[in-house]
């Protein structure tokens, strides 16, 4: 109860310290001190440690199963592990609120500490902005979302937590999302006062690249980490689905992905310097179109469970106030800030970056326009449509097409002008390219001349990105980052033909063939667990080489709340998983049964790990000079 | 020279265009054939909403809605209707909510148009940028 209330009082701390910062920073900057004052660096330390008590304070009361808060009580209960009491913090709206306050003060420290060489007026203007949306937050946080909101009389027990968010890959997902998702908010600053203090230059394209990098490793391994979890949980074998909540962790991603390669072009050409801004605020604006998305729960989604229009009203608000901002500083200080010498040649890495962040903002936009499109549908016109895969398909396999070969051109451009040659290397990859896409789409045995043309676009941009790797000056980054896209890609594509599952309704004892392979349900045995009672089922598969293999999935009945969950079983190898998973029919002996196989998934997951291993090779390559 | 060289440049890229659009507006025929098999069930199982559960499709739900719209749909093609007319026939029912193709109609002509007039944007933008100074 008291450490509760230490909690709120340390976030009604931090909120005055925002304002301390505030006034703070702004009387600094007419003075002509060379660096910033200790006093403000010391106060965002002490911001960050507000909210930082605040946060510990939430996950101890969610610890001690502190029933007199009203958010522990919403979303705990005591037979629930330990592991699930923490995660428990931030697996609802108050808690995911105050995590992203955690991380909006804490890259702001991040960003003092790692700027100290550059100027004065940038990194206090910097401050001022950041502290902007750090109140905002606040006040957000304080008004219609506090996590240490007291119930009384006090209960003794709690309501619990949702069961599908009791799982291991989504504890961490959302503080490993929010560092990419909200680390973004730093952009956004730091590009609004680059722009008022004159530093949109080689330098700042340098410095801030860093916290591109790690918004967008961390944004990438938490949409892998969701990916991952929808995988095994939701119990249907797929790993997207163009869920609104998926879309708008997509959106911010594409964004920064073309800020990435804008910036570099900044940063070797001094090019650019618009559209780089434009880029760092669109950006950090669909981080928050996100959170007003999610959080206003005006969305039809499984991961929707904050329902309440004050809070959509007051961040949508606040967006708006945020844009409007932006971009009045981008008005006034347009022509003093971008002057540009530079032409841009047609054969150029400035050109590929150019057809890199055209495609790039084409996807965002089919995304961003699908996710919204409905529900301005259905406010304007009360006419309900679902835009589902079909749309992102249509709109968005044709393009991917240029687009990977533009994207297996480019990292071959050179900056300023390219001579093209074809040498006899070049048209032996062609070649081997179209070879290796026949057979591909000859052993899938699809006819669809799109799919080919698909195949081929991928598997060109692979062996073009292998091919890279004999270069002399190499940049492993970018190899990197592309060979686990055209993986990726190429996985996905394969998965999605290649998938094959059978559905069956069957009693203990019987079983059923899926291609060569015999399933066999052997037995199920019930378990009983803190916090919830489990049917599991035995099943043996013979595959057409005899050997077999033992899955055992689970239907999971939990206390609080009274749910049921199906988990599924996987067995995975390199070329494929099998995957299983039984469900209850209602007042009967039998059950039903869903046996996939799934080619090539853990590739999927591979290639994503190899995408951000090439992000952080670009994080701790140190002032060497390499292109994209 | 130059003159030249930028117009067929030009064509180049309104060809490629075409070429794209026309392939976008193909690939959404493909699906459609007239056999029955559990393969087309689950195509058109995965392409409807199930409407008392919170964003999934049909086809993965377990729930009483959906394993009774599978054996409707089952029975459907085993009728010898064709997918646009038992997705026609659901829409009738129950409203442009229940397919996750939002297709192309009064009410969603922006929604298809105006990604691929940002593209055209773009684009133009982009040309205009490069040929500027020549």
């Amino acid at each position: 109860m008291i450490i509760s209330q230490l909690g709120h009082y340390s976030l009604i701390f931090g909120l005055l310290t925002s304002i301390l910062i505030f006034f703070n920073s702004s009387i600094q900057i007419k003075k002509n001190d060379a660096i910033i004052s200790d006093k403000t660096t010391g106060l965002i330390g002490f911001q960050f440690f507000f909210v930082f008590i605040s946060f510990i304070s939430l996950i101890y009361s969610f610890l001690i199963s502190d029933f007199s808060n009203e958010t522990v009580y919403n979303n705990s209960h005591t037979t629930k592990p330990l592991f699930y009491k923490i995660t428990g913090t931030w697996g609802n709206h108050e808690g995911s609120l105050l995590l992203w306050l955690l991380v909006l003060t804490g890259v702001l420290l991040g960003f003092i500490f790692k700027s100290k060489n550059e100027p004065k007026k940038y990194r206090l203007l910097t401050t001022i902005f950041h502290q902007i949306i750090v109140i905002g937050f606040f006040v957000f946080v304080l008004k219609t979302s506090n996590p240490f909101n007291e119930i009384f009389p006090v209960q003794t027990e709690g309501l619990g937590l949702n069961p599908i968010l009791q799982d291991p890959a989504l504890g961490i997902h959302p503080p490993i999302l929010y560092l990419g998702y909200v680390g973004t908010s730093i952009i956004f600053s730091a590009a609004l006062a680059s722009m008022m203090s004159n530093y949109v230059n080689k330098i700042w394209a340098k410095n801030i690249k860093f916290w591109i990098l790690f918004s967008w490793i961390f944004l990438t391994g938490g949409i892998l980490l969701g990916s991952i979890w929808a995988y095994y949980e939701l119990g249907w074998g797929g790993f997207w689905f163009w869920d609104p909540v998926e879309n708008v962790s997509l959106m911010p991603w594409l964004s920064l992905t073309a800020l990435l390669h804008c910036i570099v072009t900044l940063e070797k050409r001094e090019l650019l310097k618009k559209w780089t801004i434009v880029l760092c605020i669109i950006t950090f604006a669909l981080s928050m179109v996100g959170t007003f998305l999610v959080r206003s729960g005006i969305l039809n989604s499984v991961h929707t469970f904050a329902n309440d229009p004050s809070r959509g009203i007051y961040i949508l608000t606040f967006l708006l106030v945020l844009i409007l901002l932006s971009f009045v500083i981008f008005i006034i200080f347009e022509n003093k800030s971008f002057t540009q010498k530079s032409e841009i040649f047609i054969f150029s890495k400035e050109t590929a970056v150019l057809i890199n962040n055209w495609f790039i903002l084409y996807f965002l936009s089919v995304v961003l326009i699908g996710t919204i499109y409905p529900i301005f549908l259905d406010v304007i016109l009360d006419e309900q449509i679902s835009v589902g895969p079909p749309f992102y398909n249509k709109l968005i396999l044709p393009f991917l097409v240029p687009f990977v070969i533009f994207m297996s051109i480019g990292p071959s451009m050179k900056w300023i002008k390219t001579n093209f040659r074809i040498g006899i290397k070049s048209l032996l990859v062609i070649i081997f390219t179209l070879i290796l896409s026949f057979i591909t789409v000859y052993y899938i045995g699809e006819k669809n001349i799109l799919i080919l043309l698909l195949f081929i676009g991928f598997i060109y941009l692979l062996l073009k990105s292998l091919d890279q790797l004999r270069q002399k000056t190499k940049n492993f980054a970018q190899i990197f980052s592309h060979i686990g896209f055209s993986l990726l890609l190429i996985s996905i594509l394969l998965n999605s033909f290649l998938s094959k599952e059978i559905i069956k309704n069957i009693q203990v004892g019987e079983s059923f063939f899926l291609k060569n392979e015999k399933i066999i349900f052997k037995k199920i045995a019930i378990e009983k667990e803190k916090n919830y009672e489990s049917i599991i089922g035995f099943f043996e598969i013979l595959d057409e080489k005899n050997k077999t293999i033992n899955l055992q999935p689970e239907i999971r009945i939990y206390n609080e709340p009274d749910m049921a969950t199906s988990e599924a079983s996987i067995k995975t190898s390199l070329f494929k998983d099998r995957f299983i998973t039984i469900n209850i029919i209602k007042d009967q002996n039998f059950f039903n049964v869903r046996y996939q196989h799934k080619p090539f998934m853990i590739w999927v997951w591979i290639s994503t790990l190899i995408i951000m291993l090439g992000g952080l090779f670009a994080i701790f390559r140190k002032n060497k000079e390499v292109n994209i | 020279m130059t003159r030249m060289f930028l117009k067929s440049k030009k064509l180049l890229i309104i060809k490629i265009l075409i070429i794209f659009v026309l392939i976008t507006i193909n690939f959404k025929n493909f699906a459609i054939s007239s056999t029955y098999s559990e393969e087309q069930t689950i195509n058109i199982t995965k392409n409807l909403r199930c409407l008392i559960c919170q964003g999934q499709t049909i086809h993965e739900s377990n729930s009483d809605f959906a394993e009774s719209m599978k054996k409707y749909i089952k029975s459907e093609l085993e009728d010898g209707k064709t997918n646009e007319e038992i997705f026609s026939s659901l829409v009738k029912k129950y409203g442009q909510w229940i397919v996750y193709d939002p297709g192309i109609s009064r009410n969603t002509l922006l929604l298809w148009s105006l990604p691929l007039l940002l593209f055209l944007i773009g684009g133009a933008i982009i040309v205009k940028k490069i040929f500027r100074k020549i």
